[in-house]
C-alpha cells in the first residue's frame, strides 16, 4: 500500500495540470491538504488504508523496490507534517491563487521526492529521488524571483550538482565491485571482497555527497544563505525536512544497509558531527538576523544526529532518528515563527526587534518552546533524544565526544536565549505598537507543532517504545 | 488512606495548576491569584498528611517500570517530606505577599504560573526517586526561574535571567554526564537499585566530581555563585523563592539526597567540599560588606550561609547533618523574610541603595523587627533558630577534628553578624536621610513578613520539634554516615 504515496501525489500533479486550469487553481490547496493528511493518517492508523490491496497491483508498475520500515514511518511522518506547515504558511502569506496553484505542484513534486527517497532500497532509484527533490528545491527556493532568492537557488544548485557528480561516481564505483545497485547485494559484495582503494574511495565519495547535501561543516556554504534568503514557507521546507532526508536520513539508511559500521566510517562519522555541532553553535551564536541563526543551528543540530549515527550502536541509531523527528519538528515550529515575525514586522533583523511577546504572545510562547527543545532542556521532545545520544556515546566509550557534545547543548540554549532576549523577551519598543499577532493561518501549524513537542516530551516512553527502538533494532538487525 | 495518590497530588496539583491558571484569571483576577495561593497549600497539606506514614517508619512509593532504566518513581521518605512542607510552606507565604507586591505589574499571570510551576518542580524533584526524572524536574525550576528573573523585561534583567539559565545549565549537563556515568556502572537510573549496587562497587570520583559541579552551580557556591547576586533585580518575592528558599536549597537537597542517602563519599570529599563550602563562606561574606544594594548583600549572605549547610552535610557527622538539614528550614524562614523585608522597603522607598536609606525603623516599626528577627536567625543568635543548627553544625565540626575548618567558618560567621548589623545600621537607624516619607502600605505583605519573623523565633524555641523529625532523617541514612 505504501506505493500509493509515491502514486497519489502523482496522480494529483497530473489531475491538477489537465484541462480546466481554473478550476484546478481553486482546488490545488485542497487537492494538496488531503494527499498531506492521507500520508500521515496512513502511518499513524495503517488500518484504515481498505483500498491498500488495490493499489498495489498499481505499484506493481513501478520498477522500483518499495520497503518500509520503521525509520521510514517517522520519516514519512515527519515529511507530511512538516509539508503540512509549509503549504498552510505559504497560503496565509502569498494570497495569489496562480502562485498557490505554483506552488503545489513542486510541493507535491517534492512530496514524491522524498517519499521515494525514504522507500527505495536500491542505490540508484534513491539517487533518482533526491534529484527529484533536489530540482523541486531549487524551483521553489527562487519562487519570490528577487537577485537573492536567484543567488542563493544558484548557490544551492551548484553545490548540489557536485553532490550529485560525487553520487554518481561512486554508484558507478559500487556497481563495478557488486554488478547490481539494490542495498542488499552491495551490502554483500562491499562484506566478501576485500578491503580495496576503490571500495573505500567509494564509500568516502558518497559519504561526502550526503555531507554536502546535509549542510555539514566544511560543507556548509550554500546552507546559511538559501535558507535565508528563500520564501518563508520554503525555509520551513527545505530547513524543516529536504535537507533533513536528502542529507540526514539519506546517510543514515546507507551507512546502515549499505557501507555498514566500520571504526574508519564511525570515526569519520564522529569528528564530522562534533566539528558541525560546534562550529555550527558558534556560528550561529554570533548571527542577528533571526533566519540565519535558525540555519546555523540546524547545522548544529544535525552534527547531533551524525553523531549518534557515528556510535554505530542500536541505541546510538535510536538517538538519531528520534533527534530527526525532533529536530524537524522543532525547527519547522521556529521557521514558522519566523514568518509570523517577518510577515508583522517586516523584518527579520533582530536588532531592530525587541519585546515581541507583548504583542504577539502565542508565537513568543511557541517559539520558547521550540528553542527549549532545540537546547534539550526537559521535559521537552529534544532532551530526550540528546540523552539518548549522549547516552549512546558514553556507553560505547566516546566519553570526549560526549562531553563536547553536551558542553555544546550549553552553546546552543545560549543562542537561543539570545535570540529570545533580542526578539521576544524584552521591552516593546515604541515604534512597534502597531504589531498584531500573526493570523489564524501561522497560529494553527504553530500550535499543533508544538503540541507535539510538548506530547513527545511528556510521553516518550510511549513514543520511545513503539516508534524509536524499533527503527534502531531493525536497522541493526 | 491511598497514599501513593497523596504523594502524586503533591506534586500534580501544583504541576498541572499552574497551566490552568491563566484561564482561571480570564475569570477573575482576584479568582487567579486565590487559586495560586491553594494550588500551593495543597501541596503543602498533602505533604503535611504524609507525615504519621513517614513517623510510623514507613516510605511512600509510586513506581512504574519504563524503558531505558528511566523508570518514574516517587518516593517519600523522611528527608523528602521534610523539604517537601519545608519549600511548600515558605512558597505559600511569598505568594501571599505576592499579592500586595506584584498587584500593580505587567504579566501577572505569567508570574503565577511560573512560580506555582516552579514549587511543583520543587515537589517533583524532592520526591524524585530516579536521576533522570530528577534532572528534569531540576531543569523546570531552570526555565521558570529564566522567565521569573527577566520578569521586569529591561534588557540588563534579561541578561541577568539568561546567566542564571547558562550557569545553572552548565552545572546541569556535567551532572547529567556524571548521572549516566552512574547509569554505565549500576545499569540504572533508580536510585534504589543504585544504592543496593553501590555497597560492593563504590561510584568513581570522576562520577561524583560531576555531579558535585552540577550541585555547587545550582546552590550558588564558589566559583559558580555570580549568577545569584545579578538574578537581584527580579521581583523580591521572586528573589526569596530563588535565593532564600528554594532554588539554591535543590543542590543542598541533592548533595543529601545522593550523597548522604544513597552512597557514601570517599574521606577526601569529607575535607574537599568543606574547604570550598569556607571559601565560598567568607569570599562571599566579604563581598556582602563591601555590596550597597541592600538585595545583593542578602544574595551574597545567601552564598555564604550555603556554606554553612554544605559544611553539616559533607563533614561526615551525624550531629553536622542533623544541625545542615535544621538549617536548611531556619536560612530559609529567616532568608525569604529577609528578602521580603527588602521588597516593602524597596517598594516603599523606590532604591535599593542602603547608604540612601535611614531611620526607617520610626516609619516601618514592623519591617524593622521583622527584619532585625530574621537577622538574628541567620547570625545564629539563641534563641533563634538559626541557632541551634548552626551550633550543631559546628559543634559536629569539631568533633570531627578539623579545626582549621571550623576556624574558617567561625570567621565567617562572625562576618555575617557584622555585615546584617551594618545593613540594619543603614537602612532603619540614624537619619531619616529619603525625602519620601516611607509607610508601610500593604498590610498583607507586612503580615507575611511578621509570621515568618515569628516563626524564625518560634522554630528556635521549640527546637524539639523540627529536631525529633531530623532524627528520622538520620535513621534513614543509618549506614552511610561514619
Amino acid at each position: 500500500m505504501y506505493s500509493s504515496l509515491i502514486l497519489l501525489p502523482f496522480l494529483s500533479v497530473i489531475a491538477l495540470n489537465l484541462p480546466f486550469r481554473n478550476l484546478m487553481k481553486k482546488l490545488a490547496f485542497v487537492v494538496c491538504l488531503l494527499v498531506l493528511l492521507v500520508q500521515i493518517s496512513l502511518i499513524v492508523c495503517p488500518s484504515i488504508c481498505i483500498w491498500s490491496n488495490d493499489l498495489d497491483i498499481f505499484g506493481s508498475f513501478l520498477q522500483f523496490n518499495f520497503a518500509v520500515d520503521n525509520l521510514s514511518r517517522v520519516m514519512l511522518f515527519c515529511i507530511g507534517i512538516v509539508l503540512l506547515a509549509a503549504l498552510f504558511v505559504q497560503r496565509y502569506i502569498i494570497d495569489d491563487e496562480e502562485r498557490i496553484f505554483n506552488f503545489v505542484n513542486v510541493l507535491l513534486l517534492i512530496l514524491i521526492g522524498m517519499d521515494g527517497i525514504v522507500m527505495v532500497r536500491d542505490i540508484f532509484s534513491l539517487y533518482i529521488f533526491l534529484e527529484i527533490t533536489a530540482v523541486g528545491s531549487f524551483i521553489l527556493i527562487g519562487f519570490n524571483k528577487d537577485v537573492d532568492a536567484f543567488e542563493a537557488a544558484f548557490k544551492y544548485i551548484i553545490l548540489s550538482v557536485v553532490a550529485t557528480v560525487l553520487m554518481l561516481s561512486s554508484i558507478a564505483l559500487l556497481l563495478i565491485v557488486s554488478g547490481s545497485t539494490s542495498f542488499s547485494s552491495i551490502s554483500d559484495a562491499l562484506k566478501t571482497s576485500p578491503d580495496s582503494l576503490l571500495i573505500s574511495s567509494a564509500v568516502a565519495i558518497f559519504l561526502c555527497a550526503c555531507f554536502i547535501k546535509a549542510g555539514l561543516i566544511p560543507f556548509h556554504g550554500w546552507l546559511a544563505d538559501t535558507y535565508s534568503a528563500a520564501p518563508a514557507a520554503v525555509s520551513v521546507l527545505l530547513a524543516g525536512i529536504v535537507t533533513k532526508t536528502v542529507g540526514a536520513y539519506t546517510l543514515i539508511r546507507i551507512v546502515n544497509s549499505v557501507f555498514g559500521f566500520e571504526s574508519s566510517i564511525n570515526s569519520l562519522l564522529l569528528v564530522i558531527g562534533i566539528i558541525s555541532i560546534v562550529i555550527g553553535a558558534l556560528a550561529a551564536l554570533g548571527q542577528r538576523d533571526f533566519k540565519r541563526m535558525l540555519a546555523y543551528s540546524s547545522i548544529s543540530q544535525v552534527g547531533y544526529i551524525i553523531l549518534g549515527l557515528g556510535c554505530g550502536t542500536t541505541l546510538g541509531l535510536a538517538g538519531a532518528v528520534f533527534h530527526l523527528f525532533n529536530h524537524s519538528i522543532f525547527k519547522t515550529l521556529l521557521f514558522v515563527n519566523s514568518a509570523a515575525v517577518e510577515l508583522e514586522t517586516g523584518t527579520t533583523d533582530m536588532n531592530g526587534l525587541s519585546g515581541l511577546s507583548k504583542k504577539m504572545p502565542f508565537t513568543a510562547m511557541t517559539s520558547v518552546v521550540a528553542s527549549l527543545s532545540a537546547a534539550g532542556i526537559p521535559p521537552l521532545s529534544g532532551f530526550w533524544s540528546k540523552l539518548i545520544i549522549i547516552m549512546a556515546l558514553w556507553m560505547s566509550g566516546f566519553y570526549v565526544y560526549a562531553v563536547i557534545a553536551i558542553l555544546a547543548s550549553v552553546l546552543t540554549l545560549a543562542y537561543f536565549l539570545s535570540l529570545q532576549r533580542m526578539v521576544f523577551f524584552g521591552r516593546l519598543k515604541e515604534d512597534s505598537a502597531n504589531i498584531k499577532e500573526a493570523g489564524l493561518g501561522l497560529m494553527f501549524p504553530a500550535l499543533i507543532l508544538a503540541l507535539i513537542i510538548v506530547a513527545v516530551g511528556l510521553f516518550f516512553p510511549f513514543i520511545i517504545n513503539t516508534f524509536i527502538l524499533p527503527a534502531g533494532n531493525i536497522l541493526g538487525g | 488512606m491511598r497514599y501513593d495518590l497523596v504523594l502524586l497530588n503533591t506534586v500534580l496539583i501544583p504541576v498541572a495548576g499552574a497551566f490552568i491558571l491563566p484561564l482561571v484569571a480570564r475569570i477573575s483576577l482576584k479568582t487567579r491569584d486565590f487559586a495560586a495561593l491553594g494550588l500551593v497549600l495543597a501541596s503543602f497539606v498533602f505533604s503535611l498528611l504524609l507525615i504519621p506514614q513517614i513517623m510510623a517508619g514507613r516510605a511512600v512509593i509510586i513506581f512504574s517500570q519504563l524503558p531505558l532504566g528511566f523508570n518514574f518513581v516517587l518516593t517519600a521518605d523522611a528527608l523528602a517530606v521534610f523539604m517537601a512542607c519545608v519549600s511548600s510552606f515558605i512558597s505559600a507565604i511569598i505568594i501571599l505577599y505576592s499579592f500586595g507586591y506584584i498587584s500593580h505589574y505587567e504579566n501577572q499571570n505569567e508570574y503565577y504560573t511560573m512560580v506555582v510551576l516552579f514549587l511543583g518542580a520543587m515537589m517533583g524533584l524532592v520526591f524524585a526517586g530516579n536521576l533522570i526524572l530528577l534532572y528534569v524536574f531540576w531543569e523546570i525550576t531552570a526555565i521558570t526561574s529564566w522567565r521569573l528573573i527577566g520578569f521586569f523585561r529591561e534588557k540588563k534583567h534579561v541578561i541577568c535571567a539568561d546567566k542564571a539559565f547558562l550557569v545553572t545549565m552548565f552545572g546541569a549537563v556535567l551532572m547529567l554526564i556524571g548521572f549516566i556515568s552512574i547509569f554505565q556502572q549500576t545499569g540504572s537510573f533508580d536510585l534504589a537499585v543504585i544504592k543496593e549496587s553501590v555497597k560492593t562497587n563504590p561510584v568513581s570520583n570522576l562520577a561524583i566530581a560531576l555531579i558535585l559541579v552540577g550541585i555547587f552551580s545550582k546552590s550558588a557556591t564558589l566559583p559558580f555563585h555570580t549568577w545569584l547576586p545579578d538574578a537581584g533585580v527580579a521581583p523580591s518575592p521572586v528573589t526569596a523563592l530563588l535565593h532564600a528558599a528554594i532554588l539554591v536549597k535543590i543542590g543542598v537537597y541533592v548533595f543529601a539526597r545522593l550523597f548522604l542517602t544513597t552512597f557514601s563519599l570517599a574521606q577526601f570529599w569529607h575535607t574537599a567540599v568543606p574547604i570550598i563550602a569556607a571559601i565560598s563562606a567568607i569570599v562571599s561574606a566579604g563581598a556582602a560588606l563591601r555590596e550597597t544594594d541592600i538585595k545583593r548583600i542578602i544574595a551574597y549572605s545567601t552564598v555564604s550561609q550555603i556554606g554553612f549547610i554544605f559544611l553539616g552535610l559533607s563533614i561526615g557527622n551525624e550531629l553536622a547533618v542533623a544541625g545542615g538539614l535544621l538549617y536548611i528550614l531556619m536560612h530559609g524562614l529567616a532568608k525569604a523574610g529577609l528578602f521580603l523585608c527588602a521588597g516593602i522597603i524597596e517598594q516603599n522607598t523606590k532604591t535599593k541603595d542602603i547608604t540612601k536609606l535611614g531611620g526607617l525603623i520610626k516609619t516601618m516599626p514592623v519591617t524593622a523587627m521583622a527584619f532585625l528577627f530574621c537577622a538574628f536567625s541567620v547570625m545564629g543568635i539563641p534563641p533563634f533558630g538559626g541557632f541551634f543548627s548552626k551550633y550543631m553544625v559546628f559543634a559536629g565540626a569539631v568533633e570531627t577534628g578539623h579545626l582549621w575548618i571550623v576556624f574558617a567558618f567561625l570567621v565567617g560567621a562572625f562576618l555575617t553578624i557584622l555585615y546584617l548589623f551594618r545593613v540594619f545600621n543603614l537602612v532603619f537607624l540614624g537619619e531619616a536621610r529619603s525625602l519620601i516619607q516611607a509607610k508601610e502600605k500593604s498590610p498583607i505583605m507586612v503580615t507575611s513578613v511578621a509570621i515568618l519573623a515569628v516563626l524564625s523565633l518560634v522554630g528556635g524555641i521549640f527546637i524539639n520539634y523540627p529536631c525529633g523529625f531530623v532524627q528520622i532523617i538520620l535513621a534513614n541514612m543509618a549506614g552511610i554516615i561514619k
